[in-house]
């Protein structure tokens, strides 16, 4: 593992992290550790009338949920943070708790700066732009991918304006993380599959990041050995409690990692896509990943041998033949959790593939990527390579 | 030589940033707004108050510079605000910015992925703001 002399980082992690099965139980002694005695519960409605997710966390807290905000849609929006807030201060909420995947926690990240700082969502956008911590808030994650509850980071659609804003800020970082694997043993298997990628794809961009740095390699690393052993049993045998937890671990792991050391252009790929076509973020990244690997293979082969071996590739060769090798493992993983391998299988057409690359370049991820990327003819060869699905 | 901050310096910072062919080109395209940043107050060098820098730039051009209060530059679509010391560490080129924000060294108001699109008339603007011939008040 070699660092250039002149490497900084900066590594934080402050998140509480409470792991067991039935950990849900804790979530309301952790309230009190954090003097939340008025707490909005944000989810969404598929979890709360569907499952007993909802209802096992609102009996756990009691009184002090002074309201449940449960209109949260499949892409957080600014007026639904908006809207959650403002019932939130109405109903005299002082911190919030949310229960779900990527979507709730990020619209939960939001509704927490609105509740201490006020005003419209718009006017906080930024990076590292707020003076103090957002209101506390208590995270109990329903998915194993987006490692949400241990990042700085979230991505809230504003309708009005055609785009996303993006928020990174020390001062959103969630107080606690309840990690429950109970709570994700109802996740559908494909669901269960292409968030566990997302996992995956967190814990090699943290690899082959231009801001790697030791500490988020150490989790990465652990990470990339989890999902592999766990996240087949996770869609095979749903109710395995021991793989979920493992997986679910490991989706925090990824998450810490790459909240520290970024992303690259798998992400970039995947928000490009997401952006224009819907394609479910996990997926996306699922099926960018290969190709990916395959471009970056000259720019870190220390990184691929390492992530090889936590993968259980052979990471012997030449940098080419050992790329190819991660490549295709990885690929054939995907596969085998019954995941398409090719954006072409989930309707992004062929002509879309230049556009695409063009809009790769405005998606600050890439700048991160190990072999730097300037211009769209550079990534457009990935993306053909991506849209066919090449093991 | 010029104190940073002063409005001497950032006559001399628009000069340099005019002055670099590297800022030319990577901001030619550049049609997002000024961009302002805030060195944050340090009375212990002499620094009372707080220090906003407007910067006009558009399609490779600095077509106005001027020294303003922070309640000014927080106007501004985009602003990076830093203590006294980061930002001479970016002058120094000891500090890339967009690494600075990452790290929460300093902080962007603004769309950070338009500010990445511009990566490399980023780094123009830092090598301009090196060129300038600079003092700082506790050197």
């Amino acid at each position: 593992m070699s660092y250039d002399a002149d490497s900084t980082f900066v590594f934080a992690f402050p998140t509480r992290v409470i792991y067991g099965a039935g950990a849900v139980s804790e979530s309301s002694l952790e309230c009190d550790r954090l003097g939340m005695d008025k707490v909005v519960l944000v989810s969404d409605r598929v979890l709360a009338e569907k499952t007993d997710v909802v209802a096992q966390v609102r009996k756990a807290l009691g009184r002090r949920v002074v309201l449940e905000f449960l209109d949260v849609p499949p892409d957080s929006s600014v007026a639904a943070v908006e809207a959650g807030a403002a019932k939130a201060q109405a109903a005299g909420a002082t911190g919030v708790v949310s229960v779900g995947g990527g979507s709730v926690i990020d619209t939960a990240k939001g509704i927490a700066i609105l509740l201490r700082e006020g005003g419209s969502l718009r006017d906080h956008e930024g990076f590292q732009n707020l003076t103090r911590k957002a209101a506390p808030h208590v995270v109990l994650p329903t998915t194993a991918g987006t490692g949400s509850e241990v990042t700085y980071v979230a991505v809230i659609k504003d309708a009005e304006a055609h785009r996303k804003l993006l928020f990174g800020d020390y001062n959103i970082l969630p107080d606690s993380a309840i990690l429950d694997p109970l709570l994700t043993v109802g996740l559908p298997a494909h669901l269960t599959a292409a968030t566990g990628m997302d996992a995956l794809s967190h814990a090699l961009e943290a690899m082959h990041s231009l801001q790697r740095q030791p500490i988020a390699d150490g989790l990465a690393l652990r990470a990339i050995h989890e999902v592999r052993a766990a996240l087949p049993t996770c869609v095979k045998t749903p109710g395995d409690v021991a793989a979920r937890g493992r997986q679910l671990v490991a989706s925090t792991m990824a998450g810490a990692a790459f909240s520290n050391a970024q992303v690259g252009l798998v992400h970039a790929i995947a928000h490009t896509v997401g952006a224009r076509f819907g394609v479910h973020h996990g997926l996306a990244n699922s099926i960018a990943m290969p190709s990916v690997v395959r471009f970056n293979a000259l720019a870190c082969p220390d990184q691929y041998r390492q992530v090889a071996e936590a993968f259980g590739v052979d990471p012997s060769g030449s940098d080419e033949a050992l790329a190819e090798r991660l490549a295709g493992a990885i690929y054939a993983f995907a596969k085998s959790l019954g995941l398409p391998g090719g954006f072409k299988d989930v309707g992004v057409p062929r002509e879309a593939l230049g556009e695409l690359a063009e809009a790769t370049l405005f998606d600050g991820s890439v700048i991160y990527n190990a072999r730097t990327v300037t211009s769209a003819e550079e990534v457009l060869p990935v993306w053909e390579a991506a849209w066919q699905g090449e093991g | 030589m010029a104190r940073f901050p002063s409005a001497e310096w950032v006559t001399l910072y628009q000069d340099a940033i005019n002055g670099n062919p590297a800022y030319k080109v990577g901001g030619a395209n550049w049609d997002k707004g000024v961009v302002a940043l805030i060195c944050k107050a340090k009375p212990d060098v002499g620094l009372e108050e707080d220090a906003g820098i407007w910067l006009d730039l558009h399609k490779g051009v600095c077509r106005e510079a001027r020294l303003v209060t922070s309640a000014e530059a927080l106007k501004a679509p985009f602003c990076i605000t830093g203590e006294y010391a980061r930002w001479k560490q970016v002058i120094r080129k000891e500090l890339d910015p967009i690494t600075g924000m990452l790290q929460g060294k300093l902080r962007l108001k603004g769309d950070l992925p338009t500010i990445v699109r511009f990566v490399d008339a980023s780094k123009a603007l830092v090598e301009s703001a090196g060129r300038v011939a600079t003092e700082f008040p506790d050197d």
